[in-house]
């Protein structure tokens, strides 16, 4: 036994696994012990902010500043400020005052501001060009002169009692706060979703939800798919073509139909994430019954097995000394992948809108169903699903690549 | 070919059962939940109403339309003999609209996007495992694990990420639908191009997602072949590695047959769940609109369209397999 | 004396491990057969013998890797041919190999006379099929088997009759040695007579002009070699008449080998039985005397210190031991 803990733990493809495994584990349980609250908290009003970090300006301009003169600063508030439909304008008449197209780079905003001042001229009429277009022009070499100017932006009060605007503050281009004298900042790695809450948060308590469906899933799965197993294999003879039956037969008509036939039967209010597991387990039994009734029947007429045979020893103990053990890693290998595919049902189950109830916890499988519902895949929103994917992946990829390492020093055949 | 009519009568009697089977599930399953599937629709079509006398004559309207105020035996028939007559009844939320038209033109979408891409990406997973298993060194070291990594990505997560790359940032495929939004289908030049260019991303999916579950079961089996002793005792004849390994990928392709009956069910799972990406209008989408808006006739007729359809792919692969592998007519001798 | 058809002087191949450690599963043997002789190999399992089979062959694949010594069949040493010409020139038809595990040595999805087919083809891309069925039914014929066998394919074969045909298509262009590794230790009795006497037939029809049969059941090679040969830890401990090998082992191992079996031969009755005690040494790092001395009961610390060349007493006859034949002679009958 002890043997084969350090065999499997020397196979390069287990230990690959079992690391990605455990270290997702380890960032489960450390990560909400920093960021504490209700992971379905909605803090956001608006929906799908971006990754970052959120500071308040309202806070922001009540905090004193530094002053401090960075290098570029200027370029690049104009470069933030130009949008690529303006470049395109700036390239469109630079184009049409004689500037060889290949000279301009829209992307480095220096160079195109550069020419954009030597070239412009606000009385030109370039020919074809409408009084509106002329008027655009104007009023954007406008912006961008004032940009460059670097002005004050003033922040007044309203009197309460005769309505006046009184300036009370001066906010200058070389103002800078510390985020950490700010008394609001909220830092947001994956942004937020439709809802407006903390992606990460979510994810976190999400992928925890997943992995305790696994379990109970799997671990439903690999009972049943056990006991029908050892029973048909060991027994044979009717029970054993009736389970061999039935498997054939769950094998055939697809699990997922199963799955959705009972899981819109039990309806909404009623499908916990438990609930959820137990019908994935109740319907993913037939690969594990497959493989330990053709591992019994193997097994069933061998010396040791017949030997207790003969010395009268029960059939619960026959089974639990002389069969158990020699599939125990058969149903190791079945259980860890019926955990992998039980992640997959829920998530799929939860992208037709049959998974658990929305308002207790959240699921991998129901954030890709927000953020499918909510568009966020057609959008860009990507932080919204492409975090909750990989995921959900990471986790198949890493029980999977568990089990070939087991496969491989079970069946020696298979290594390279 | 006494072993094959058995082989085959087998295999028939068995279609025919299973069908039963499903057939049944489907119409037991759903009653034998513990929960009022007409208070489940009420519960979303009737809110906003408060009229109580209205929301029970629209209770009662939906007992009547299901039948259920008739004994189950009596249902049962009803659904039998509707059913075989394909009738399915009228959609709850496009009324007047019958199931069998939604599900109809549904029925073709999905089969013409699964179908192939499930054929191609069995057949490119295999030559990959082959090749994997055959020159072994860097080859292997590197597909095997992507292959695998790529098995573990779920169909609707390729699906996703496929469709975030080419339609939303390089913006060189569609985002949605099965053809473009301002098309009306008909058999023109510019609509069976349009269905072309939205066939992509959902079609890829598929088959990116079948290639690595396949190429690693054909690599493992064909590493077990090469092990297998007629190689051995062929290369000591004097026989060509090249027809050896013809022998081999040969012997490894069959269970791989066989493994595509028995994963179809869970493939055909998955990819439904990818065309709800893509808003491919086939089965998995209507699936997703009837859950949506409680529209229990489409739902309960998509599931057993779907399972018919598993069962006829099985059913066919099961025949084929019969003709390729000689040892299923050996074993009907015993 | 015959002509010499096998001759093999100092061959020595080795398995690489996974884990690059060289292991020498035939360490520097020698052999000869001369025509219609035949020569049997014995040993507990692991000493090499099968690896010795695939290694006469002299086409090699990892882990199985040539080291040094040479092969020379009917006067042609093929110890430094390139692979393909070995494959095309020398396999099944100068030396032919019928492996240990008969039963799958078949492809299963292929029938018996498409294999023939491409067995030679192999070796004569351009002979008509015809004349190959032809070939084929004639000689399946000739060594009783039907030829009905040919159109089926292996799994409808029973594990006997499988056996005779792998024997069949291993012969089937006559090659001048045949290596029968275990042909018939998985087989009943009654399919284990047939095949030796399918052995028989070859040789006597002259399809094979001389065997090599490895087996650990040392009564059939009594029965069916004229000379036997011991092997121990990848080394020839002892070789000569299958009669004097049975009757009268020199070697401590060989004395061992052969008191754990029945001979049955008259005033036989009382031999006692005894295995031998211990395992076989680790070929990865082989003993530095002789191999056989941690489980050998004449040893003296002299045995470990020492290693010991194969030494000839008398016709044909040697043994690898530090400790005179006269003096092991005694020892034995003192037992």
């Amino acid at each position: 036994m002890k043997n084969t803990i350090r065999q499997i733990f020397h196979s390069p493809k287990f230990l690959a696994g079992f690391s990605i495994l455990a270290a997702m584990l380890l960032v489960l349980f450390i990560y909400p012990l920093f960021v504490t609250g209700n992971p379905l908290q909605m803090i956001g009003l608006s929906s799908f902010s971006k990754p970052g970090t959120y500071v308040s300006v309202y806070d922001a301009i009540n905090t004193t500043p530094d002053i401090m003169k960075l290098p570029h600063a200027d370029e690049k508030r104009l470069a933030a400020k130009l949008s690529d439909d303006d470049r395109i304008a700036m390239k469109e008449w630079l184009v049409a005052a004689g500037i060889p197209e290949a000279d301009i780079d829209i992307t480095d905003t220096d160079a195109l501001l550069e020419l954009w001042s030597d070239n412009y001229d606000p009385s030109a009429k370039p020919a074809g060009m409408t009084m509106a277009k002329r008027n655009y022009y104007k009023r954007l070499n406008a912006n961008l002169e004032a940009a460059l100017k670097g002005t004050e932006v003033v922040v007044s009060e309203e009197d309460p009692e005769t309505g006046e605007l009184n300036q009370i503050k001066f906010v200058k281009d070389t103002d800078y706060v510390n985020t950490k004298d700010v008394v609001n900042v909220i830092n947001l790695p994956l942004g937020t979703d439709n809802f407006g809450r903390d992606v990460l948060k979510e994810l976190v308590s999400a992928t925890k939800t997943s992995i305790m469906i696994g379990l109970i899933a799997g671990t439903i799965a690999t009972l049943i798919g056990l006991t029908t197993g050892l029973l048909a294999g060991y027994l044979g003879g009717w029970l054993d073509d009736l389970i061999l039956f039935i498997t054939n037969l769950f094998t055939v008509i697809p699990g997922f139909i199963m799955l959705i036939l009972i899981s819109y039967g039990i309806g909404q209010d009623k499908r916990g994430a438990t609930t959820v597991a137990i019908v994935i387990g109740l319907t993913s039994w037939t690969w594990t019954t497959r493989s330990v009734r053709s591992q019994v029947i193997s097994l069933r007429n061998r010396d040791h097995v017949n030997l207790s045979k003969l010395s009268g020893h029960s059939l619960a103990r026959i089974i639990a000394t002389d069969i158990l053990p020699y599939i125990a890693s058969y149903v190791v290998m079945a259980f860890i992948l019926q955990i992998s595919t039980a992640i997959l049902a829920e998530a799929q189950l939860s992208m037709i809108g049959l998974g658990p109830k929305t308002s207790e916890v959240p699921t991998l499988g129901l954030m890709m169903n927000w953020a499918m519902l909510y568009s966020a895949h057609t959008h860009g929103y990507w932080w919204a699903y492409f975090p909750v994917l990989m995921v959900i992946a990471l986790i198949s990829f890493s029980l999977n690549l568990m089990n070939t390492g087991l496969d491989q020093v079970f069946n020696p055949t298979l290594r390279d | 070919m006494k072993g094959y009519r058995k082989y085959f009568s087998k295999k028939i009697v068995w279609f025919i059962l299973t069908f039963i089977i499903a057939f049944l599930l489907n119409f037991a399953l759903p009653r034998l939940m513990p929960a009022d599937p007409v208070a489940n629709i009420m519960n979303k079509t009737a809110r906003g109403l408060s009229d109580a006398s209205a929301v029970k004559a629209m209770y009662d309207n939906y007992v009547k339309e299901f039948g259920l105020d008739q004994p189950v035996i009596v249902q049962f028939f009803t659904y039998v003999k509707n059913a075989f007559r394909g009738d399915f009844g009228v959609s709850f939320t496009q009324y007047p609209r019958r199931v069998n038209d939604i599900i109809s033109s549904a029925i073709l979408w999905t089969i013409g996007l699964q179908f192939p891409a499930i054929i191609v990406g069995w057949i490119l997973g295999n030559v990959l495992g082959a090749l994997a298993a055959y020159i072994r060194k860097g080859f292997d070291k590197v597909l095997m694990p992507l292959s695998l990594f790529l098995s573990c990505v779920p169909a609707f997560g390729m699906a996703v990420i496929l469709l975030g790359i080419f339609a939303v940032k390089l913006k060189v495929a569609p985002i949605a639908g099965g053809y473009g939004f301002d098309l009306i289908p008909n058999f023109s030049w510019a609509f069976i191009k349009s269905i072309f260019v939205h066939y992509q991303l959902p079609f890829w999916s598929i088959v990116i997602i079948s290639i690595g579950g396949q190429a690693i079961g054909m690599r493992s089996m064909s590493i077990y072949e090469l092990n297998a002793d007629y190689v051995k005792y062929s290369r000591f004849l004097g026989i060509k590695d090249r027809k050896i390994v013809g022998y081999v990928f040969r012997n490894a392709m069959l269970p791989q047959v066989t493994g595509l009956a028995l994963s179809i069910g869970t493939m055909v799972g998955g990819a439904l769940v990818a065309e709800i990406t893509f808003s491919y209008p086939g089965l998995g989408t209507t699936m997703l609109s009837a859950v949506t808006s409680s529209d229990y006739p489409v739902l309960s007729a998509t599931t057993l369209i779907i399972t018919i359809m598993v069962l006829i792919a099985n059913f066919a692969i099961d025949i084929i397999y019969g003709f390729i592998d000689p040892r299923v007519k050996a074993a009907q001798f015993d | 004396m015959g002509k010499t058809i096998l001759e093999v002087k100092d061959l020595t191949t080795k398995y690489i491990t996974r884990f690059r450690e060289d292991v020498y599963a035939v360490d520097h043997v020698s052999l000869s057969i001369e025509e219609g002789k035949s020569l049997g190999i014995a040993g507990e399992s692991g000493c090499g013998k099968s690896t010795l089979a695939l290694s006469l062959m002299g086409y090699y694949f990892p882990p199985l890797h040539y080291t040094s010594g040479d092969i020379i069949i009917d006067g042609r040493n093929i110890s430094k041919m390139d692979p393909d010409d070995i494959r095309k020139n020398i396999l099944g038809t100068e030396i032919a190999y019928i492996p240990q595990a008969a039963m799958n040595a078949l492809n299963p999805t292929q029938k018996i006379i498409r294999f023939i087919e491409d067995v030679i083809h192999a070796h004569d891309p351009k002979m008509p099929k015809k004349d190959i069925h032809d070939l084929a039914r004639k000689r399946f014929e000739e060594l009783g088997l039907p030829s009905s066998v040919l159109d089926k394919h292996a799994v409808e074969l029973s594990g006997g009759m499988k056996q005779r045909t792998v024997i069949a298509i291993s012969t089937i262009l006559s090659p001048k040695v045949l290596i029968a590794d275990e042909p018939s230790s998985a087989l009943d009795v009654t399919s284990q007579k047939m095949v030796i006497k399918m052995l028989r037939n070859l040789m006597e029809k002259g399809y094979i002009k001389s065997m090599i049969f490895i087996t650990h059941e040392l009564p059939l090679l009594y029965n069916v070699t004229d000379d036997i040969m011991v092997m121990y830890a990848g080394q020839i401990v002892e070789k000569g008449t299958a009669k004097e090998m049975v009757f009268n082992p020199t070697h401590p191992y060989s004395k061992g080998l052969m008191g754990s079996i029945i001979v049955p031969e008259e005033g036989t009755r009382d031999v006692k039985l005894a295995a031998i005690p211990g395992t076989p040494p680790n070929l990865k790092k082989p003993p530095s005397g002789c191999r056989f001395a941690d489980r050998c009961k004449y040893a003296t610390k002299e045995c470990r210190l020492t290693s010991v060349d194969l030494k000839e007493f008398g016709e044909g006859r040697s043994y690898r031991c530090i400790i005179d034949i006269e003096k092991l002679r005694e020892e034995y009958a003192n037992e």
